[in-house]
């Protein structure tokens, strides 16, 4: 009776679940920093690798060894690393008539701190004592959205467009500057005057310069020859990619069905001869034949 | 002669005199800020045939309790190791019990480190001023011994560890 509403209740709702899940923050813990007697350890050893990590507290424990009468302080703590001083700093006063054996256990709560600020972190022992099995642990969450693209459900999320690689290609232009050896033409520089030459130096000049036109002439139609041969070598290339397109979409073509079975057969025993065959046969036999015979005719008409 | 007026005016006055009586309750709660729990329960471990030990290095586990104080110098804490069996088979003497309760670890160094070096021993009951907000936790040993130096019988064997938050 009730199944069916709460069917399509679930249904509508699955989605929802299924959306908070995948974007939502989760929790986590690192396991004890303190690896060896030097009592420093990084944070990138102990955190995890998602960017989108914050801190939230700082849970410690050790057993503190000193004599009765003395004063003991042990401080626990990350440098900032983007900066100069910490990120957090505990200190721990033992005064006189604590015990030696006595443990402490802490939680420092520190907010929500990203992990990029997490230095250096270690312990410091001031004063004539020491600590014993130290254990320090750091408590977090990871924002999944931390990074927008991450999921397209994230707010700020943005379709990612794909980068266009700019190709660095030259087009071939014949008159571009630099393509030849002409010298670059400047409208408003000013011809030198022929004045004061003699006339063989005249003659001379201009005998040079039909010279140059002549050599111009030909670097510009050996340079024009260039450019066609790489327009139809484009075009040529064109046709050709335009052709393998086409069989490839040819060859793609699936024919339907499997087995065309012949339809056609002979249900005579014995076919009798075309007897219209026989007689265009004779007939055209009858006319070579009149037609090899007229030559021999020949001078007789 | 009837007096009208006066006749309303007692009346009136007698109308008014009727008062009326109500008790109002006055509620209030006062939450505990002073927490005890059971960290850990001991295990009896049976090193003799005549005794009975939390020693760890006999195998035995000694009881830890907890107590969580939210204000200072408010209360103090009263924990008594065990003095008889809460259970136990029928014994064939009687049996004598000695413990001891420490400081095994504090939430402040500097405001519990001397609670173990400052409490107040009565007998088989110890006593902490706790003087500082936060966690303080407690170990407490237990040895029964039986008399004349008999077997404990087989069976299962239990004891209490009393702690009271009071307020001083």
């Amino acid at each position: 009776m009730q199944k069916k509403p709460l069917l399509l209740l679930a249904l509508v709702f699955w989605p929802c679940y299924s959306y908070s899940e995948s974007i939502a923050p989760y929790y986590g813990y690192t396991g004890n920093a303190v690896a060896d007697q030097a009592l420093r350890w990084t944070m990138g050893d102990i955190l995890p690798d998602p960017p989108g990590l914050f801190v939230d507290n700082v849970i410690y424990s050790y057993n503190i060894q000193k004599n009765v009468d003395d004063t003991v302080a042990v401080t626990v703590f990350n440098e900032n690393a983007n900066g100069t001083g910490y990120i957090f700093r505990e200190t721990d006063e033992w005064k006189p008539g604590s015990l030696a054996g006595t443990a402490i256990n802490k939680v420092v709560p520190l907010g929500r701190v990203h992990r990029d600020l997490f230095g250096l972190g270690g312990i410091d022992v001031e004063g004539p004592g020491s600590i014993t099995d130290p254990n320090v642990v750091y408590t977090y969450r990871i924002e999944p959205c931390y990074d927008p693209q991450f999921d397209p459900n994230c707010p700020g999320y943005e379709i990612p467009v794909p980068v266009m690689p700019e190709i660095d290609y030259e087009i071939y232009d014949a008159v571009a500057e630099g393509d030849s050896d002409q010298d670059e033409w400047e409208p408003n520089e000013e011809y030198s005057d022929e004045e004061g030459l003699t006339e063989e130096e005249l003659a001379e000049l201009e005998e040079e310069e039909d010279e140059d036109r002549k050599e111009r002439l030909e670097e510009a139609l050996f340079e024009a020859g260039r450019a066609q041969l790489f327009a139809l070598a484009l075009t040529a290339s064109l046709m050709k990619d335009a052709q393998q397109i086409s069989l490839n979409s040819y060859f793609e073509k699936t024919i339907q069905g499997g087995t065309y079975d012949d339809t056609v057969s002979l249900k005579d025993v014995q076919l009798p001869d075309n007897k219209g065959g026989l007689r265009n046969g004779l007939a055209q036999q009858i006319l070579h034949q009149e037609m090899v015979d007229m030559q021999y005719n020949k001078g007789e008409q | 002669m009837f007096d009208k007026k006066l006749a309303g005016g007692l009346l009136a006055l007698v109308i008014a005199v009727p008062a009326y009586a109500e008790n109002t309750e006055i509620n209030g709660t006062v939450e505990s800020r002073c927490i005890i729990q059971t960290d850990r329960a001991g295990t009896y471990a049976n090193p003799n045939a005549y005794t009975l030990t939390t020693s760890p290095t006999d195998g035995g586990e000694v009881a830890r309790i907890r107590v969580d104080v939210t204000l200072a110098d408010a209360y103090y804490v009263a924990i008594t190791a065990p003095e008889s069996f809460s259970s136990s088979p029928v014994l064939p003497d009687i049996a004598t019990f000695s413990g001891d309760t420490e400081v095994d670890a504090v939430s402040d160094a500097t405001g519990m480190g001397s609670y173990e070096t400052n409490k107040t021993e009565l007998g088989m009951t110890d006593r902490y001023d706790l003087t500082a907000t936060g966690s303080t936790w407690f170990k407490t040993s237990s040895v029964a011994t039986m008399g004349g130096s008999k077997a404990f019988p087989g069976g299962n064997y239990s004891a209490l560890v009393t702690a009271e938050c009071i307020a001083q």
